[in-house]
């Protein structure tokens, strides 16, 4: 059993008068202050290269073919079970494309895996952080939800290849 | 046998195989292996196999395991540091032209040369020169696509058609860098065994048109089963995308039967497990037509018309296991029904002297066993002309006696059909889903009288019983009537 001993009140706090006065000079002293509260709807969320986001798809230089080869490497990365990939086959060079490659949003983590297992930077963490809808099918987002031109990710492409390289110099291994 | 040691541990090894055998029998490290296959001659031309050999007082030597014989007193090691850079150095130069295809290829994830190649784990090659370009996108007939740039000429295609299939069809044209598989005069390759280059390529260069970019195969359950396509019931492994669809047939590796091979006739029979069109859930014929029904009346509606006074047959289909041809006989017992199979004509054209037996009951021989007595499809009509109640029993059993045929049935019989699909006839009285083969388990018997065992490879659809749930529930209901006589 602890016993808590109470401090004992000095006289000026004990006639309060004084700690009103006290109390009520800190909230004056800090409406002059800078406002540090975000007004979140109207305000968007701060981000940057480091913010990881919901993953995106990125798109090759012409802006419609997806670099995407539906390897699947993401989708077997992924801890949460959020990708499903099925590839089919195209005329172009590289012969597989993705057919159908759909994420659930609602099953997403934001863990940055498939990025880090994509072998041909086509999915990259967006700094698009809001998600809500009225239905849970419509936070399955599809090729057409998820895909982005090459320049809305470039910031985040160089921060990738930027830490990449970092880590790859200072390994023991190479 | 001979008495050899293998990593410091003395074994015995059979004298007929190659060392690389006794190494896979007995060594905890595995020798990789590209050209050689335990189905086919040895050839030595990967050079991979390499492991050190020590004979009596002369120095070590490396050699390549898939060619050197067994021999008494051998001292062998698969790990010696001169042998593993010998098989280093080979796996490089094997890498130095096979394209960067692995996010793209069908076979990345059971490719032995990544296998081997991710355990090494040289991650960046040392060349400087472009790999050589060749074509990736060769049509070799119906079947097979070629992908000359990923070949690595371990010519296991090529010996298979020359040891295996017994029809060479297959050579490696061309010299040095530029040498390629190919069919004489670039003929597309024939016959019914195509599909089997595609499994003992050790890389992606031979792949299956129709598994071309269907499935990662690390996403695919694989589920050990038995091919009904023909008596020979070869043992296959049936192999599921998310539990829903079958991707791909395979064979797996049975002494008695096939050994590693299997008939595209069986391979590419997997549509049957994907069909859209199946009969779900229990009808019975009522005011406007069959309507659906409870199962428990389908059940009932069926035991009564088994017990009253009649001709009864119970026609099955050669595709049901010995489990569910026990219940049959049982319920036959029970009613004084005839019992029948359906035998199909024989597919003469595609019997030939290595598997395919040409007679599609894959459970002729368990069924015959059980003492039922094939009919043949065209005489079951005539078969069925005095009966008054007719059972169909079986996955596929309407497709065999033909829709036809069963739309021809007089409406003085009292058809019931229990099939995976529905037909539409006039004397239909009730109809029973039951799931196909890839969807129950049981046991056929093929030709030569060896088992082969059926598991579930995905779930059947919603309200489709087991079958020998639904003939036990019958069996039920007519013990239970026979008492309530008694």
């Amino acid at each position: 059993m602890v016993i808590v001993k109470r401090k004992e009140l000095s006289l000026m706090e004990r006639l309060f008068l004084p700690e009103i006065v006290r109390a009520l000079s800190h909230s004056f002293r800090a409406i002059f202050q800078p406002k540090i509260t975000r007004q979140y709807p109207e305000e968007g969320l701060p981000t940057n290269e480091v913010t990881r986001g919901q993953p995106r798809l990125t798109l090759l230089e012409d802006n419609e073919t997806l670099a995407c080869v539906s390897c699947g490497l993401c989708e077997v990365a992924c801890p949460a079970y959020a990708i499903t990939i099925d590839g089919q086959e195209t005329d172009r060079f590289i012969e597989r494309e993705p057919e159908r490659f759909e994420i659930d949003m609602l099953r997403c983590i934001l863990c940055g895996f498939c990025e880090e297992a994509c072998p041909k930077d086509a999915i990259f963490m967006s700094d698009e952080l809001e998600l809500a809808d009225f239905t849970r099918a419509a936070l399955v987002y599809d090729i057409d939800k998820l895909k982005r031109p090459k320049a809305a990710l470039q910031k985040r492409i160089d921060y990738f290849y930027k830490v990449n390289d970092r880590w790859r110099k200072s390994s023991s291994t190479s | 046998m001979t008495k050899i040691t293998i990593n410091g541990r003395e074994v015995e090894a059979d004298p007929k195989r190659p060392l690389i055998a006794a190494c896979h029998e007995h060594a905890e490290e595995l020798v990789p292996m590209y050209c050689y296959h335990p189905g086919l001659t040895p050839v030595g031309s990967c050079r991979i196999c390499q492991v050190e050999v020590k004979m009596g007082e002369m120095p070590p030597r490396v050699v390549v395991a898939c060619r050197t014989p067994v021999s008494e007193g051998m001292v062998v090691n698969t790990e010696a540091p001169g042998a593993h850079d010998a098989r280093r150095q080979c796996l490089e130069f094997l890498l130095k032209n096979h394209p960067l295809d692995c996010p793209i290829c069908d076979k990345a994830g059971e490719c032995d040369l990544q296998d081997y190649s991710f355990s090494e784990g040289q991650g960046e090659g040392r060349s400087v020169e472009p790999r050589r370009k060749l074509e990736k996108r060769k049509s070799l007939g119906d079947t097979i696509l070629l992908d000359q740039e990923r070949c690595i000429l371990c010519s296991r295609c090529v010996r298979f058609y020359e040891d295996v299939a017994k029809q060479p069809q297959l050579t490696v044209a061309g010299l040095g860098s530029r040498s390629v598989i190919s069919t004489f005069a670039d003929r597309p390759l024939h016959g019914n065994y195509q599909g089997n280059i595609a499994d003992i390529c050790p890389v992606g260069a031979l792949t299956l048109k129709k598994f071309r970019f269907q499935a990662r195969v690390w996403n695919l359950d694989k589920h050990p089963s038995t091919c009904g396509e023909c008596s020979r019931g070869c043992s296959i492994s049936i192999e599921v995308l998310r539990r829903r669809e079958v991707k791909r047939v395979r064979p797996r590796y049975d002494k008695d039967k096939n050994k590693w091979w299997m008939c595209d006739h069986g391979r590419f029979a997997f549509d049957r497990f994907n069909a859209d069109d199946r009969l779900v859930g229990g009808f019975l014929r009522g005011a406007q037509g069959l309507e659906p029904k409870s199962l428990e009346r389908v059940f009932d509606d069926l035991a009564e018309n088994l017990r009253r006074k009649g001709e009864h047959v119970l026609l099955v289909s050669p595709w049901l296991t010995v489990e569910e041809g026990e219940l049959v006989r049982d319920l036959a017992q029970a009613t004084g029904a005839t019992t029948r199979f359906v035998s199909p004509a024989a597919d003469t054209d595609l019997r030939d002297d290595f598997l395919h037996t040409g007679d599609p009951c894959p459970n002729r021989r368990g069924l015959t066993e059980l003492g039922f007595e094939a009919v043949e499809a065209a005489d079951v009509s005539t078969m069925l002309a005095g009966a008054t109640c007719v059972v169909l029993v079986g996955e596929s059993v309407g497709e065999l006696v033909t829709p036809e045929a069963l739309a021809a049935l007089p409406r003085s019989i009292r058809l019931f059909l229990l099939d995976t699909r529905a037909y539409a006839a006039p004397a239909l009285r009730g109809a029973l889903g039951v799931p196909d083969a890839s969807e129950r388990t049981g046991t056929w018997i093929n030709v030569d009288g060896h088992p082969g065992r059926l598991a579930i490879a995905k779930a059947a659809p919603d309200g489709v019983p087991p079958l020998e749930r639904s003939l036990r529930a019958v069996q039920e209901r007519l013990d239970a009537g026979a008492e309530v006589r008694a």
